[in-house]
C-alpha cells in the first residue's frame, strides 16, 4: 500500500519517466550483466557449464598478448569505420539541413530506407560489386582501365567500406538533428562581425553540433565493435575481432567464464575511453565558455 | 557564389544516395534475374516472386517480424525519450548510475546480452516467442532513443521551460508542449533507428525466440547464408516498395491536410 | 530514493512470485508419458517441434509429412553444433522434439544424458539404413541417433582458372602457383584434420605437439588462402573468387550445376567424412511424433527427394536405388568406397578441443 500513496505526492511526471527507464534497465541490463560479471569469476566445467570456485583467472588470462593484438585490431577498425562515417555524414547531414523545410523529411526517408534491408543481405549485394567478376572489375576491365581485376573483396579495404555502409545512417541521423536547431541568427551575427566560412564553421557549427557529433560516434563505434560478420564475408574471416573471440568462447570452447571476462573488460576499457573523452571535451569546452556534454 | 554552393551541396546530396542505393539496387535487379546465383544476366523472369509469395512461412515471418519492429521501436521511443528527458531536466540520486546503465547496455557484446537475456527469461519463466523477443529488442533499441534525444536536448535553452512552470504548468504539460515538439526530430530518429535494429537482429533473437514463432531477419539470415537466395531479394524489394508506397501515401495526406 | 526502492522491490517481487507460479508449470513439462498425452490432447492437432540445420530438409517432404499424418510440423534453424549445443543445454533439453547433430555432438549430448534413447521398434523403415554409416564409434548401436544424410569435405577445383590434374592431394594446396587462389572452411575442427593429415597424424588427435605442428603448417597456408567460409562455399567459388577449395560434397554438387568445369577431388591423405543424425532431446514432448517424423524421413522416397534437393546421399540403401542413374553414378556426391576408407570422421575429442581452439585463434590472429 505505502508505494501508492507516496505516488499521490510525487510528481507523476517526474516518477514515470525516470521510473520506467530505471526499471527497465535494471531488469534487463544490469541483471543480465551482473550474471556476466558473476560468471566470468567462476570456474569453466564441461557438463554444467559454469562451477565454482570463484577466481580471477579468466581476467588473467585476457591480458595474453593475443588477446590485446585482437582488441587493439578490433579498436581501430572500429575508429577508422567512425571517422569515414563522420566525414562523409556530416557534409551530408549539413546539406540535408539546408534544404527547404519540406524537402528534409523525404530526404531523411530515402537514408534510412536501404537500411531496412538486412544487413547481410545487403553485405552479399557488396560482395558482388566489389568481387573479381563484380560490377567494379567489370566497369574497369571492359573500359580498359586495369587488365586485371583489382583485389577489392577479402581485403580491409571491403571490411571498412562494409562497415561504413552497415553504420553510416547511425551517424547521419543524429547528426542532422544537432544541425537542424542550429540558429541562423548566429551565423549572421558572426558575419556581421567578419568571421570568415571557415572560422563560422570551426568556432560556431562544430562546437554546437558536438552533441550530435558524440552521440553519432558512439552509435557508430560501439556497433562496430561487434559486427564481426561483416569483417568475415568482406575480409575473408581471416581477421580476428574480438566479437569472434567472445562468440568462440562461448559456443565452441564453451567458457562461459572467460567470454565474461573478455565482455567485461571491453565495457570497462570502452567507458573508460569515454570517460576520459567526456571530461577531456567538458574541459575543451569550458574553457572556450561554451556549454559542452557531460553525459 | 551561392548558386554554386548550392549546385555543390545537391551533387553531393545525390551522390551519396547513389551510393547507398547501388547494393539496393544489385539486389532488385538481380531479383528479375533468372540466374539463380546472379553471376551474370540469364534473362528477365518473376520465378522467384511466384515462389516467394507460395513460401507461407516466409510471409508469416515477415508480418511476426513487422509487428515485433513497430511495437518495440515504439515502446523503447517512449521509454528512452522520457528517460533522456529525465537525464537531461532532473536532478536524482542515482543519475549517474542509470546513464552508465546505458552505455552498458549499448556496449555489452551482442552474443553476451544474448545469453545473458536467455538466462534471465527462463529464470523469471517468461516464454521463449514474442513476448520474449519484444523484450529483447525493447532493451537493445532503448539506449539508442537515449542518446539521439538526449543529444538533441543538449544546448537547448532550458529557461522557457522554468518560465512556463513558473506559471503553472505541470510536468506533463511541460513536456507535451515545449519539451517533445523540440524533440521531435530526434524522437523520430530514435525510433526510425530502432525499428532499422530491431528489423535487422539476427544474434539476439536467434537466442531469445522459441521455435513456434520466426521472424524475417533469421529466416533471411540463415537463407543467405547457405548461399545467396534469390527469394531473399524478392522479399527485400517487396518490402522496399512496400515501404515507399505507404511514405508516398503519407505524403500525399499531409499535404491534403494543409 | 526510499520511493525508488519501493517501485522497485514491486517490480522485483511480481517478478518473482510469476517465477514461483510457472516453477510447477515447467516441472509438469518434463516428459513422463502422462506428460506426453497432456501435451498433446486428443482432438488438438499433434505438433511436432524440428530443430535443423539451415537448408537441410526438404520443404516438399515436410508438407507431405504434414499432409499424411496431420502432424503440425514447427521448424528452427540453427548454423552451427555449438548454436544448437548452447542452446537446448541451457533450456535442458526442452522445446524441440527432433535435432540433428553431427557425429561428435551426438556423441557428446549422448555422453551428458541431453538425448533420449530411440524407439527402433517403432521406426518401420529402420532396414532401409545402409549398414555402413551405422553402428559407428559415436554411437554404438545406434541407441540414440538415427543417421540421416553423410557426406564428405574434400577439395573442388575450377578447372578454368587451375589444372586440376595436379591437385591430388591436401599437400598440393601449398604449392606457391596457388596464391591467393584457394578457400578454406571456416572451422576448426576442418582446417585442423587436413593440418594433422598432411603432418601424418591422426587427424583426432588430442596431443599438443601434434596439433602445434599442424598449425605451423597451416601457418605457412595462409599467404594463399583468400578466404575461410563454412557458410556457403560455392558461392566464392561460383563468383569467380577463389578456384581451390576445401568444401562440402552437397555444396560441390550445386556449384557443378552452375559451372562447367568443377572438379571435385578425394585427396591422397583421406578427406572428412561426415554424418548427421537425427536425435531427440531429453526434454522432447511430442516424442511419438518425434519417432513418426524419423520414420518418414527414412522411406525411400523421403531419401530420394533429401539426396536430389541438397546433393548430399543419404545412408539409404532403398533411396539409393530409386535415384536415376546420372546421379546415382555421380561421384561429387556419391564417393567410391575406397575414397571413403581413406578418410575419418570426426570423434568428441573432449578438453582436447581447447588446445585446437588456441592455435585456431593463433592462426587467425596471424601469430
Amino acid at each position: 500500500m505505502k508505494p501508492l500513496n507516496l505516488l499521490k505526492h510525487v510528481n507523476q511526471f517526474r516518477f514515470w519517466a525516470i521510473g520506467l527507464a530505471s526499471v527497465w534497465l535494471t531488469l534487463f541490463v544490469f541483471m543480465p550483466n551482473l550474471l556476466v560479471v558473476i560468471t566470468s569469476f567462476l570456474t569453466r566445467d564441461v557438463t554444467a557449464t559454469v562451477s565454482l570456485p570463484i577466481n580471477g583467472n579468466s581476467y588473467l588470462r585476457t591480458l595474453d598478448t593475443l588477446y590485446l593484438q585482437v582488441l587493439w585490431d578490433s579498436l581501430l577498425m572500429s575508429i577508422e569505420t567512425m571517422l569515414v562515417c563522420l566525414i562523409i555524414g556530416y557534409p551530408f547531414a549539413m546539406c540535408i539541413a539546408k534544404l527547404p523545410k519540406k524537402w528534409q523529411p523525404i530526404i531523411l526517408f530515402l537514408v534510412i530506407l536501404p537500411f531496412w534491408t538486412n544487413s547481410l543481405v545487403r553485405t552479399y549485394a557488396l560482395q558482388f560489386i566489389l568481387g573479381n567478376k563484380g560490377v567494379i572489375n567489370n566497369i574497369l576491365v571492359s573500359l580498359g582501365i586495369v587488365d586485371e581485376p583489382l583485389q577489392l573483396l577479402y581485403t580491409q579495404f571491403a571490411v571498412i567500406v562494409g562497415l561504413s555502409y552497415i553504420c553510416i545512417p547511425f551517424m547521419i541521423l543524429p547528426l542532422y538533428s544537432a544541425i537542424e536547431k542550429l540558429d541562423v541568427r548566429l551565423y549572421q551575427a558572426a558575419q556581421d562581425l567578419g568571421a570568415g566560412a571557415w572560422s563560422r564553421f570551426w568556432h560556431i557549427t562544430i562546437p554546437l553540433t558536438s552533441p550530435g557529433i558524440i552521440a553519432g560516434c558512439l552509435m557508430v563505434l560501439i556497433p562496430a565493435m561487434g559486427m564481426f560478420y561483416i569483417s568475415d564475408l568482406l575480409g575473408g574471416a581471416k581477421n580476428l575481432l574480438l566479437g569472434n573471440v567472445i562468440k568462440t568462447q562461448f559456443l565452441l570452447a564453451r567458457d562461459w567464464p572467460f567470454g565474461s571476462a573478455l565482455s567485461v573488460m571491453l565495457i570497462v576499457l570502452l567507458g573508460f575511453m569515454l570517460w576520459l573523452y567526456y571530461k577531456a571535451a567538458n574541459f575543451v569546452s569550458k574553457q572556450g565558455g561554451i556549454n559542452g556534454s557531460d553525459f | 557564389m551561392a548558386r554554386t554552393s548550392k549546385a555543390l551541396r545537391f551533387s553531393y546530396l545525390i551522390s551519396i544516395l547513389v551510393l547507398l542505393y547501388l547494393p539496393i539496387a544489385v539486389l532488385v535487379i538481380n531479383s528479375f534475374n533468372a540466374s539463380k546465383y546472379g553471376i551474370h544476366w540469364a534473362g528477365f523472369t518473376w520465378k522467384w516472386y511466384v515462389k516467394l509469395f507460395a513460401n507461407e512461412s516466409l510471409m508469416q515471418a515477415a508480418g511476426h517480424s513487422l509487428l515485433i519492429a513497430v511495437t518495440s521501436a515504439s515502446i523503447a521511443t517512449i521509454i528512452g525519450t522520457l528517460a533522456a528527458v529525465a537525464l537531461h531536466r532532473y536532478q536524482f540520486k542515482g543519475k549517474a548510475i542509470l546513464s552508465s546503465m546505458v552505455f552498458i547496455s549499448m556496449l555489452t557484446p551482442e552474443i553476451v546480452l544474448a545469453i545473458a537475456l536467455l538466462i534471465i527469461f527462463i529464470l523469471v519463466g517468461i516464454q521463449l516467442g514474442f513476448w520474449s523477443l519484444l523484450l529483447g529488442h525493447i532493451t537493445f533499441c532503448l539506449p539508442f532513443v537515449i542518446v539521439a534525444v538526449y543529444s538533441r536536448l543538449k544546448g537547448f535553452d532550458m529557461k522557457m521551460l522554468e518560465a512556463a512552470r513558473d506559471l503553472g504548468a505541470t510536468e506533463g504539460q511541460v513536456f507535451m508542449k515545449i519539451i517533445l515538439p523540440l524533440a521531435l526530430p530526434a524522437v523520430a530518429a530514435g525510433w526510425l533507428l530502432s525499428f532499422t535494429l530491431s528489423l535487422d537482429d539476427v544474434i539476439v533473437s536467434a537466442f531469445v525466440t522459441g521455435p513456434g514463432y520466426e521472424i524475417l531477419p533469421l529466416k533471411v539470415y540463415s537463407m543467405v547464408r547457405v548461399g545467396v537466395s534469390p527469394e531473399v531479394n524478392s522479399i527485400s524489394t517487396v518490402l522496399l516498395v512496400i515501404s515507399l508506397i505507404l511514405v508516398i501515401i503519407s505524403q500525399l495526406l499531409l499535404r491534403e491536410k494543409n | 530514493m526510499k520511493k525508488w526502492l519501493a517501485f522497485l522491490s514491486v517490480i522485483l517481487m511480481s517478478a518473482c512470485s510469476k517465477q514461483e507460479a510457472q516453477a510447477p508449470a515447467a516441472d509438469a513439462n518434463v516428459a513422463t508419458p502422462a506428460a506426453v498425452s497432456e501435451a498433446a490432447p486428443p482432438g488438438e492437432q499433434q505438433k511436432l517441434v524440428i530443430y535443423n540445420w539451415t537448408e537441410y530438409l526438404s520443404e516438399t517432404v515436410l508438407e507431405a509429412f504434414t499432409k499424411e499424418t496431420g502432424i503440425k510440423v514447427e521448424y528452427a534453424t540453427y548454423e552451427s553444433n555449438e548454436a544448437m549445443y548452447a542452446k537446448l543445454k541451457l533450456l535442458d533439453g526442452k522445446g524441440y522434439d527432433i535435432v540433428v547433430p553431427s557425429t561428435f555432438y551426438v556423441e557428446k549430448m549422448r555422453k551428458e544424458g541431453l538425448l533420449q534413447p530411440i524407439n527402433k521398434t517403432m521406426l518401420k523403415n529402420y532396414n532401409n539404413l545402409d549398414a555402413s554409416a551405422m553402428n559407428k564409434m559415436h554411437d554404438p548401436d545406434n541407441q540414440y541417433s538415427i543417421p540421416y544424410l553423410w557426406g564428405s569435405t574434400a577439395i573442388a577445383i575450377n578447372g578454368k582458372d587451375v589444372d586440376a590434374s595436379k591437385i591430388k592431394k591436401w599437400a598440393d594446396l601449398w604449392k606457391p602457383e596457388y596464391k591467393g587462389k584457394i578457400m578454406l572452411m571456416d572451422d576448426v575442427r576442418d582446417n585442423f584434420y587436413v593440418g594433422l593429415r598432411v603432418c601424418g597424424f591422426n587427424d583426432n588427435s588430442t596431443n599438443e605437439a601434434e596439433i602445434k605442428c599442424a598449425y605451423e603448417k597451416l601457418k605457412s597456408l595462409m599467404p594463399s588462402v583468400k578466404t575461410f567460409n563454412s557458410d556457403s562455399p560455392k558461392t566464392p567459388l561460383i563468383q569467380g573468387n577463389v578456384s581451390i577449395g576445401a568444401i562440402w560434397n552437397g555444396e560441390a554438387y550445386k556449384a557443378s550445376e552452375e559451372m562447367e568445369n568443377l572438379q571435385y577431388v578425394y585427396p591422397e591423405e583421406g578427406a572428412v567424412i561426415w554424418i548427421d543424425s537425427f536425435a531427440i532431446p531429453k526434454g522432447a514432448v511430442n516424442i511419438e511424433a518425434a519417432h513418426k517424423f524419423v520414420d518418414f524421413m527414412l522411406r525411400a522416397e523421403s531419401g530420394k527427394a533429401c539426396i536430389e534437393e541438397l546433393g548430399y546421399p543419404a545412408p539409404n540403401t532403398a533411396a539409393t536405388l530409386l535415384l536415376d542413374e546420372k546421379l546415382r553414378n555421380n561421384k561429387i556426391i556419391f564417393p567410391n568406397k575406397e575414397d571413403v576408407a581413406k578418410g575419418s570422421i570426426h570423434t568428441d575429442i573432449g578438453d582436447a578441443g581447447l588446445i585446437y581452439l588456441k592455435y585456431w585463434d593463433l592462426l587467425k590472429a596471424g601469430k
